[in-house]
């Protein structure tokens, strides 16, 4: 028996098959334009691969910095009560809103070797430069990312339920024991969830990071980068470039469909 | 032995008590609501002390006037949970074996003996199953098991035997019976059935709104 709630009008359904073309049809002009035959001998370009290179190891710096600082911020914004709360989850949060270029200012603005807040002590003092460098890839992938992790693990710290935690207490788990032992293995799937999602977004983060670290070929050049720039000089390697990076990501989803598509299919 | 002479306040729950419990297994008994389980949970550590004095085996750990409160994980109490609390993550096991490796005894050995005292709770058959696997009743005979194990000084059991059927009923109560026997600690039973109290408890208090 159909209910009314469960009838979908026909513009509807044009409506969303055109949403689906919408989505759709980038991916299948960029499949187009990849040089099959070539794929293999493009993406093993030097350029290419020092991109990539650069790519994995900031990105998954950046994701294992998100999640020591994005790990006691959620526990916090989850489990604390303190004034200041709603600010401190407003800025959280606004790296997902802000254009990615202000960010990259903003990050000029802190850590930049000359006018940053932080930028001419860190260089005088420990000798560390961050623009410009592989270490400047990685705050301002970090700094996109963040709210990612913080978000998820939030969400996930929310919805344990804290009698697991007194069982382990009173049998006699301190914190840290409590902590690895039962709150983490409860934590497992929001964990796996935002570090995926934080590292998906740090891969393709561009604009904070051409701001913030230039894009010097083998030192701060990401993949994205390297798409922008050969676009020009090498469409071909480009369009190799972005369909690898097309494939990571559904990967990513592909691992995350029980969590986040699984539903939608049922 | 267990004196606890103060108020357990949980929410907007509030109650007095004054009670003084030797190395006996005692019951209480009465209506819902009358803070059967805040009482349990505030010896444990779980809640804080109204205002009064809580001491076990003549310790206090919890008195908020003399801004004393001793965490549960120090109180070294084993207890049943109503809803039993397995970690789901875990085999029964691991489960029963926790409180054991909490108090730095190796895995394996840890795991042989709550393997052993799984045996006398006949649910040794479902050691390797993960918690959530498990009936009402064999969940609850590893809760028991998990509650005994690790030599605690005071055991509390919440409706410890609300999921045992009636046939397995009067050999688990044996069982808790001669544990708590061995261990000679206080014990407090909570329990809606009186049955339960005549053949597991030296004492009932009774306690009305």
């Amino acid at each position: 028996m159909n209910s009314v709630s469960s009838r979908t009008p026909r513009f509807v359904r044009i409506g969303a098959l055109i949403g689906v073309l919408f989505l759709a049809l980038p991916i299948v002009g960029l499949l187009k334009r990849v040089a099959w035959s070539k794929l293999w001998s493009q993406l093993t370009d030097v350029a290419t691969r020092d991109a990539l290179r650069i790519s994995l190891y900031a990105s998954v710096s950046a994701t294992l910095l998100a999640l020591v600082l994005g790990l006691p911020l959620a526990w916090c914004l989850a489990r604390m009560q303190f004034t200041g709360r709603r600010f401190v989850r407003a800025l959280v949060l606004l790296p997902m809103v802000l254009p990615p270029v202000v960010g990259g200012v903003a990050l000029l603005g802190a850590y930049g070797k000359t006018s940053g807040l932080l930028g001419g002590v860190l260089d005088s003092v420990v000798g560390i430069q961050l623009t410009y460098s592989l270490w400047g890839v990685i705050i301002a992938e970090t700094f996109v990312a963040l709210p990612f992790l913080v978000l998820a693990l939030e969400g996930g710290l929310r919805s344990i339920d804290s009698k697991y935690e007194e069982a382990a207490a009173v049998m006699g788990a301190k914190d840290l024991t409590r902590f690895m032992r039962v709150t983490l293995p409860l934590l497992k799937p929001s964990l796996v969830a935002g570090l995926m999602l934080a590292w998906a977004r740090a891969l393709g983060e561009f604009g904070a990071t051409i701001t913030f670290a230039g894009n010097i070929q083998g030192r701060t050049q990401t993949a994205p980068l390297a798409v922008y720039t050969m676009l020009e000089s090498n469409p071909e390697g480009a369009y190799a470039l972005s369909v690898l990076l097309v494939a990571i990501c559904v990967g990513v989803l592909v691992g995350l469909r029980d969590r986040w598509i699984g539903g939608a299919s049922q | 032995m267990i004196s606890l002479h103060g108020t357990v306040a949980v929410g907007a729950f509030s109650r007095h008590f004054s009670l003084e419990f030797g190395n006996e297994i005692v019951g209480v008994f009465g209506a819902n609501g009358i803070g059967k389980t805040s009482l349990l949970r505030t010896i444990a550590g779980l809640c804080p002390l109204g205002e009064g004095e809580l001491k076990v085996n003549g310790v206090i750990v919890d008195a908020p006037a003399k801004k004393q409160f001793v965490r549960p994980e120090l109180r070294n109490i084993g207890m049943v949970f109503q809803d039993h609390s397995l970690f789901p993550f875990m085999t029964a096991l691991d489960n029963a074996a926790f409180p054991l490796t909490m108090r730095g005894m190796k895995r394996n050995i840890a795991r042989k003996l709550a393997m052993e005292t799984l045996e006398q709770f006949g649910v040794a058959n479902v050691a390797e199953q993960l918690a959530p696997t498990l009936s009402g009743g064999q969940s609850q005979r590893v809760a028991i098991v998990r509650a005994l194990i690790g030599s605690p000084q005071a055991v509390l059991l919440d409706e410890p035997l609300s999921a045992i059927d009636d046939e397995s009923r009067e050999s688990v109560r044996n069982q808790i019976r001669e544990h708590l026997n061995r261990l000679g600690v206080s014990a407090i039973v909570v329990s809606h059935d009186r049955t339960d109290f005549d053949h597991l408890c030296t004492r009932i208090e009774n306690y009305t709104r």
